[in-house]
């Protein structure tokens, strides 16, 4: 008659944080707190007895980086659903924490509220972000820069998308330089070509657009 | 005159004897020649003063008696007559004594500027010395304080604002507890839990003002892009933020000296410079980095003032402290332009990977 409860395990270095969380979540008729860690490799092996069906982890851990753990989750617990919960800035990090496989980003500071209802969203199989962070994403998807092999290459030149490459591949731009066997002046032309092309605002974003294109083209 | 005797210090001791004992003989020569009515003793003063300043006492005493050996050996080899023997003792006794006050005169004369030398060079040092130890304390009160800042901006991140989010927390507990219920205090508690959202917001802001770059190697870029925004805004100018190509710091202590040189200049420009329009630029070189500040304001005064002359010192310790070239000067347009410039390899353009 009694459905399961929803197991979920919590990853942070703050104690205060991880016992009010695991008190709210034992609020929750159906969810329960089926085990904590304060660093990333207990985190994985407490995780693999536990078998929780959602994992709440925070990027800055005692031991270990939270993204690691997320990627080392993904991998050998495909299961588990991710929530990433930061004191972090979610235009730094949310990206790359969705990247590196979590279903959710909370920023702290609006913890208390997003917390279960994250939790729910993710359970029913959607990603959680804030309506910001969305609003970016949409706003990026909207101009064409989330990007695809195909249009990336139909939009850039030869020269353009050797420079994009080198760049994502971990090059410095003097390398990039000396790779393509042209000057500084030149390369600075070309960043500026694709900028213009992806409509990336500035060299950060053009950098980050890089390495997460290589990071799934690795064979380009 | 003193330039020409430092310059001839320089001369071995030995020339200083030849020369002397050469001068002495042209001297006699000269002597001999004119005859010995005519007295040229004030002549012979020229090797005496030469030998009590370059060579020593005792051989200017030596000097002296050859120079009033020559001079009476060439009177008497002239056919001088002397009305008793006593006559031309006299007048060498008389010569010697004069020649040995010179000589007094000159020896005292040039220990005292020797002494006065040896207390300017040591003065010099000291000063030298303090001046070091000055730069030195500036340095290290720059490091300490961005040490202390850094430390309580993260200290604010990590336990402070991690602190608040488990009183958050509880208070959603509480709140959640009160709504069961049905009780009205529930929006109470609703209310709390915004106030410490609000805390939390507050901190995060206050650790940002104080740690602003994050660990990321990209972050110096972001920084700089949200603080030109933030300043736009805050002092209603214009400040952009440009960068062409990716310029990664790898170093968090450099990448925080170059916001906070940043934040400085832009501040200058701001308050100083009366400026509407600042540009802060961040480029890729083959050599490094360069961050660059400038604004279309009432430019750098010639000479900088002594007042504003600290922000200027401080950004130059900062840039030093990173292993850069510092420059701020009048631009062409007539505002001001700071420049910091790095030449490391390890600035520029490696992407972070995780």
């Amino acid at each position: 008659m009694n459905k399961p409860k929803i197991k979920i395990f919590l990853v942070d270095d703050h104690p205060l944080v991880r016992e009010w969380l695991a008190n709210l979540i034992h609020q929750q008729p159906d969810l329960v707190v089926c085990g904590e860690s304060e660093d990333a490799p207990q985190a994985l092996q407490e995780i693999s007895i536990a078998k929780p069906d959602v994992a709440i982890v925070d990027i800055s851990l005692k031991r270990g980086s939270g993204i690691e753990l997320i990627k080392n989750l993904k991998a050998q617990h495909p299961g588990v659903a991710i929530i990433v919960l930061s004191m972090h800035d979610e235009r730094l990090y949310a990206e790359r924490a969705l990247r590196a496989g979590a279903r959710g980003y909370i920023m702290k500071s609006e913890t208390a509220k997003k917390v279960i209802t994250a939790i729910r969203q993710v359970l029913d199989g959607k990603i959680y972000m804030s309506e910001s962070l969305a609003a970016v994403f949409a706003e990026k998807f909207v101009d064409g820069r989330l990007l695809t092999s195909g249009s990336l290459v139909e939009r850039l030149s030869d020269r353009e998308l050797e420079a994009f490459q080198l760049l994502g591949n971990g090059y410095e731009t003097r390398q990039v330089a000396e790779m393509m066997k042209v000057s500084m002046k030149t390369v600075q032309a070309h960043c500026a070509h694709i900028k213009e092309k992806l409509k990336l605002t500035n060299a950060a974003e053009l950098l980050r657009e890089a390495v997460r294109w290589q990071e799934n083209h690795p064979t380009n | 005159m003193v330039n020409l005797f430092q310059i001839n210090k320089r001369r071995p001791r030995s020339f200083w004897v030849v020369v002397c004992f050469v001068a002495t003989a042209a001297v006699g020569l000269v002597d001999y020649l004119t005859g010995f009515e005519t007295s040229f003793s004030v002549f012979y003063l020229l090797a005496i003063g030469l030998a009590a300043w370059f060579v020593g006492r005792g051989f200017a005493v030596f000097v002296s008696i050859l120079s009033v050996a020559v001079s009476l050996g060439g009177d008497v080899a002239k056919g001088a007559h002397f009305s008793s023997p006593l006559v031309p003792a006299w007048n060498a006794v008389i010569a010697i004594a004069f020649y040995l006050v010179v000589v007094w005169l000159l020896t005292i004369l040039h220990s005292l500027q020797r002494e006065l030398e040896a207390r300017v060079q040591q003065r010099t040092t000291a000063l030298k010395e303090e001046m070091a130890e000055r730069e030195r304390l500036e340095r290290e009160l720059l490091e300490i304080s961005e040490r202390e800042q850094h430390r309580i901006g993260q200290d604010l991140h990590d336990s402070l604002c991690q602190h608040l989010t488990g009183t958050m927390l509880a208070g959603q507990v509480l709140e959640e507890k009160l709504a069961a219920r049905n009780l009205p205090e529930a929006t109470e508690a609703s209310k709390v839990i915004e106030l410490v959202e609000e805390g939390i917001n507050l901190s995060h802001k206050l650790a940002k003002g104080l740690h602003p770059v994050e660990m990321e190697a990209d972050g110096l870029m972001l920084a700089l892009e949200e603080y030109a925004a933030t300043s736009s805004e805050l002092f209603k100018v214009s400040c952009r933020f440009e960068c062409d190509l990716p310029v990664l710091i790898h170093d968090t202590a450099t990448a925080g000296h170059l916001y906070r040189i940043a934040q400085e200049a832009v501040g200058n420009a701001i308050k100083h410079g009366k400026a509407k329009t600042i540009l802060i630029r961040l480029d890729a070189s083959e050599e490094g980095a360069m961050l660059s500040v400038k604004d279309d304001g009432v430019g750098l005064p010639e000479p900088p003032p002594q007042k504003h002359g600290m922000g200027l010192r401080i950004m130059a310790h900062r840039t030093a402290m990173i292993g850069g070239v510092f420059n701020a000067r009048r631009d062409e347009t007539g505002g001001t332009l700071v420049t910091c410039e790095l030449r490391n390899k390890r600035h520029s353009g490696n992407p972070h990977r995780e």
